[in-house]
């Protein structure tokens, strides 16, 4: 955990953690505006390249989750190994679906 | 406040007050891997709408169907609900009770905001572009991954809620805190999964 020098308020506790300031959270807010605004634009702008475009939308999603669950759900903590095993297995059976429901119906 | 719990919100509340008992950490863990379930249950609804998105029966396509400024402000409503989840555990680990409640009732009402856009297209689709749940594979599958989240969405309205009065009843205690904590989890994968939507179903529809 990053030392907050903003957050001196009777903070250190037993653990030797600090209160975290909100700033952090607020940036990842607007990183995920931005993102999002990105996202939009792409679509907007549209027409250019579709490809291009959907490569643009999956990798803004892609950071934007990132964001959701590293800074928001608090996963880059410390002490969060076994709640990584469950979302990454939840998601990696959800992404085998996705894979299966494609092939099987469209190949 | 009961009188009971005036220490527990005068400083002999540990840092992390969900943490604090062997109950909440096994709450906490409990509920991730409900979450990992909960992500089986959307990949497969994912899955469906993903393989059936352009079986439109001649009904409207995607392109012709969504309005992006519609599913723009859902989105920055629900990003800025998650901001406001945030906040709540912020206000919560520094045992400002006060503020808890005020940011988990900003959350809700932007929850409400959200699901109210919903329905509205929701209504607008079934009764101006006679996209009804049984138009096409397209809408039967839309409807279903859409309304889920949806369902979610209103769930999480519902239980935080309930804990803002039980804060109200029983104040921050070691036996609410997880409680919170663990709402404001599920609040934030409600967030990623509408990630997920906006990207694949409402932009990818739009892209082609």
């Amino acid at each position: 955990m990053t030392v907050d020098h903003q957050q001196t308020d009777h903070d250190v506790i037993k653990h030797g953690h600090r209160h975290e300031g909100p700033y952090k959270h607020v940036v990842a807010f607007i990183f995920s505006i931005v993102l999002t605004l990105i996202a939009f634009a792409a679509v907007a702008a549209g027409g250019v390249n579709t490809t291009f475009t959907v490569i643009i939308l999956l990798v803004m999603a892609v950071l934007q989750v990132l964001v959701q669950l590293g800074y928001w759900m608090h996963m880059k903590d410390k002490g969060h190994f076994i709640p990584i095993l469950f979302l990454v297995g939840g998601f990696f059976v959800a992404f085998t679906c996705v894979v299966m429901a494609l092939s099987w119906v469209w190949w | 406040m009961s009188s009971a719990h005036v220490d527990h919100t005068h400083g002999t509340l540990p840092h992390e007050p969900e943490k604090a008992t062997h109950e909440g950490r096994n709450k906490i863990l409990g509920f991730w891997l409900f979450l990992g379930g909960e992500s089986v249950l959307f990949g497969t609804l994912f899955a469906t709408f993903l393989a059936l998105r352009n079986q439109t029966n001649e009904g409207p396509t995607a392109h012709e169907l969504f309005n992006m400024g519609m599913t723009a402000a859902a989105t920055f409503i629900l990003l800025t609900s998650s901001l406001t989840s945030v906040f709540a555990i912020q206000a919560m680990h520094r045992h400002k009770l006060k503020q808890l409640v005020a940011w988990l009732g900003i959350t809700v009402v932007l929850g409400l905001g959200f699901l109210g856009l919903e329905i509205y297209e929701f209504a607008e689709y079934v009764h101006k572009e006679h996209f009804g749940m049984t138009t096409s594979a397209f809408s039967s599958s839309f409807y279903t991954l859409v309304g889920f989240h949806g369902a979610h969405v209103l769930f999480g309205i519902l239980w935080i809620s309930l804990l803002i009065a039980q804060l109200f009843k029983k104040g921050l205690t070691v036996v609410t805190a997880p409680k919170i904590y663990v709402s404001a989890i599920y609040w934030h994968f409600i967030d990623v999964v509408w990630v997920f939507i906006f990207t694949v179903v409402y932009l990818l529809g739009k892209v082609g």
